[in-house]
């Protein structure tokens, strides 16, 4: 993190290509600082187009401020640091200091530590030892807390492999527009879950809204910090765990969503309800079912910990959440079996036949679901 | 006689709350009606204004209407209702606890309980008063059946005597190094820790030598001590200025002094500090958050994001372009227009004339 300022000379401010409006007029006045907004916002991104902004940068610097707040606010369980503030409070010390500015102020204080000492003492040492009980409680239950995450640890599935997931580059995929219109205005950031290579954040960013992405992996991530796009290696789950409640203006969640196990999916959909801003968009993309079984391999299908659902599905946990759920999108591959020409023999029952095998089973592969964030 | 009579959790002095409440005694004693304000507490200076809350059954007449200055929590939200006279409610918002989890335990539990204490108060009442449209849909979503928005009564016209020694001062510290300035008590909502990216990111890219001063008490320590080691961590030590206790006079210079007032607030019910700026002629960037937006209108630079880089391109926008400062500054006088206090008293002597049923105001 730098804490000097850059040593490169600020550049000459740019000629302000917006007019001041001479006539009395609402309007005028409101489009004269809309076309300044957007010659302050085309600044920013000539600012990271040039390096003066290198990627990440404001995100260092969001998480270096997380270092002087408290604990709790760290978004982590941080059990044992927390723990060691209340061993290291848990002492109470009776020599009280006698410093003073006067000669006699410092007597007076040693004469009333002297003559108290022995009535402090016997408190004090009550204080303490109720204090170390409560701190030894506590030690009991963290102990007991990380046998039980050491139990759960060794149920965990196998990893699986990271084609897992259907490969979905969002940007150029046949949900990207419908993503971008749903976040188009949002009043605050968009976070893109799960973004790749930032193909998605791009186009969000290309449409005016101030998107930024996490993806847990580094090495994805490549081609979109060459980009300078905003973007981190985090996972979403641990992402929304730091962001503030009521943050973000749009959330899109693609990728592992698809296959979380059903306590991360509950936590990803609080965490969701609660760091969106009421009025805030929600893009989800997934699989359906149907579709991810047919991309994947038999071992992934037996041992995934989590599998997709269906869009209902979505539409019924995000209505209980106070979202307010639009008609699932549908799209994907097309992998639906074409009908026989009418002069076939017996089309009619064969082409009955495929349309149930089509509806039942080669339907579309993927879905996308628009939800606002309502209360 | 007409009777409205104001309850207020606490009467202080140069108190925003407290001047409001105290104007507004006055306007409706102007409009001929009997008006008195009931406290839990009153500071030495204003306690012959003010009479201890459990005192008004003994003073109550029929036809009292009753006025609760809501901002805290308060006994005097559970005395109300217990009372059957009409309550009215002047809401000025609540922070909402979320703010202070993690910061401060006991401020989390107090504005929590006033959170409550409005949802209680809130159907009960038979008019909302908002100071903006943002705390008036709050108080409608809780359940009040009638919300009007009228603005805090503030003098816009006084308070605007610049102490020259003070501003002398703070010129001779700073030189010509560009001033971002922001007034607000230091607490997590206010957004601190932003102004200070914000700051830094302006040194990096515009202005190497530029300043930040902040103005207000530090009620949340915890949280004030965090955004000082903040700057310090980022090299600002000595670039960020704390002002506190000031006279009148004295804040008319910070703000005189400043070249730009900047809000990255993350939750306002109304944000009085932007009627100060347009007062001393100070162009405003702020985010918009909560009635931040509503009270600013056109007269400052509305950002949809708190994110450094931005912030620091707006601030150089403005500092840097004398045309678009002027027309901030003439935006900020005009739209300072709207919340004179003439008409803003004349407002709320209509509308509690209205529901007290006098009809020598409403006519």
């Amino acid at each position: 993190m730098p804490t000097t300022p850059s040593a490169s000379s600020p550049a000459a401010p740019d000629s302000p290509t917006a007019v001041e409006p001479h006539a009395d007029d609402v309007a005028d006045r409101v489009r004269y600082l809309d076309e300044v907004m957007a010659e302050i916002d085309a600044e920013v991104r000539r600012r990271r187009a040039s390096g003066d902004l290198p990627a990440g940068l404001e995100a260092e610097l969001d998480e270096l401020f997380l270092e002087f707040s408290p604990v709790g606010l760290q978004g982590q369980a941080r059990l044992r640091e927390t723990l060691s503030l209340v061993d290291s409070s848990a002492y109470v010390d009776i020599a009280v200091p006698t410093a003073s500015n006067k000669a006699v102020g410092s007597y007076v204080k040693r004469l009333i530590r002297k003559g108290l000492g022995w009535y402090m003492n016997f408190v004090v040492a009550q204080i303490v030892k109720f204090a170390w009980s409560v701190s030894r409680m506590f030690h009991v239950v963290v102990d007991h807390l990380e046998e039980l995450e050491a139990v759960v640890e060794t149920q965990r599935s196998p990893d699986l492999p990271a084609d897992v997931v259907p490969a979905a580059r969002p940007g150029a995929d046949w949900w990207s527009p419908a993503a971008v219109d749903a976040l188009a205005g949002a009043s605050d950031r968009v976070l893109v879950g799960d973004c790749g290579d930032g193909s998605l954040v791009e186009t969000l960013v290309d449409a005016g809204v101030d998107a930024y992405g996490v993806d847990p992996s580094d090495l994805v991530l490549e081609p979109a910090l060459d980009r300078n796009l905003d973007v981190r290696a985090e996972g979403v789950l641990d992402h929304l765990e730091v962001v503030a409640g009521e943050a973000l203006g749009g959330v899109v969640l693609t990728g592992s969503v698809q296959w979380l196990r059903p306590n991360e999916r509950e936590r990803l959909l609080d965490l969701v309800a609660t760091r969106l801003s009421v009025g805030g968009t929600l893009v989800l993309h997934s699989s359906t079912p149907e579709g991810w079984a047919a991309s994947v391999s038999p071992v992934v299908r037996d041992l995934a910990p989590g599998r997709p659902l269906h869009a209902e599905t979505w539409v019924h946990l995000l209505t209980g959440r106070g979202f307010a759920v639009g008609e699932p999108a549908r799209g994907g591959a097309d992998r639906r079996l074409r009908r026989v020409g009418t002069g076939a023999a017996d089309a009619d029952a064969v082409n009955a036949a495929i349309d149930t095998v089509n509806d039942l089973l080669l339907g579309p592969t993927e879905y996308v679901v628009v939800a606002t964030r309502e209360r | 006689m007409t009777a409205v009579h104001q309850f207020v959790p606490a009467l202080l002095p140069r108190d925003a709350t407290g001047d409001h409440t105290r104007a507004l005694r006055d306007a409706f004693r102007d409009a001929g009606w009997d008006s008195d304000i009931y406290v839990e507490a009153a500071h030495d200076e204003l306690r012959h204004e003010a009479t201890y809350f459990e005192r008004y059954p003994e003073r109550a007449r029929p036809g009292d209407v009753l006025l609760y200055q809501l901002g805290t929590s308060s006994p005097v939200a559970e005395f109300l209702l217990g009372r059957h006279e009409p309550l009215v409610l002047d809401y000025h918002n609540v922070t909402p606890e979320s703010f202070y989890e993690g910061w401060e335990v006991h401020t989390a539990a107090k504005v929590a309980l006033a959170r409550h204490q409005v949802a209680d108060l809130a159907p009960r009442a038979v008019l909302g008063i908002a100071d903006s449209a943002f705390n008036a849909r709050e108080l409608a979503a809780l359940g009040c059946p009638e919300t009007v928005v009228v603005p805090i009564l503030v003098d816009v016209d006084s308070g605007s005597e610049v102490d020259e020694r003070e501003l002398a001062r703070l010129a001779g510290r700073h030189g010509d190094a560009d001033v971002l300035l922001f007034v607000g008590r230091i607490s997590p909502n206010k957004g601190h820790e932003k102004l200070v990216e914000a700051l830094w990111m302006y040194r990096h890219l515009y202005d190497p030598r530029a300043r930040l001063h902040l103005v207000g008490p530090a009620v949340t320590p915890d949280y004030a001590a965090a955004v000082f080691a903040y700057a310090d961590e980022l090299g600002l030590g000595d670039a960020v200025h704390h002002g506190q206790g000031l006279t009148t006079g004295q804040l008319a210079a910070w703000y005189r002094d400043a070249d730009v007032f900047v809000c990255l607030s993350r939750h306002e019910g109304f944000c009085i500090p932007l009627l100060e700026a347009m007062r001393a002629g100070t162009p405003i960037v702020a985010f918009d958050a909560g009635a931040v937006g509503e009270t600013l209108a056109d007269a400052g630079i509305l950002l949809s994001t708190t994110r450094p880089a931005t912030v620091a391109a707006a601030v150089d926008r403005v500092v840097r372009d004398p045309h678009l400062t002027e027309h901030l500054v003439a935006a900020g006088r005009r739209r300072l227009g709207d919340f004179a206090a003439t008409t803003t008293r004349q407002r709320f002597v209509e509308v509690l004339g209205r529901v007290a049923g006098d009809v020598r105001v409403v006519a």
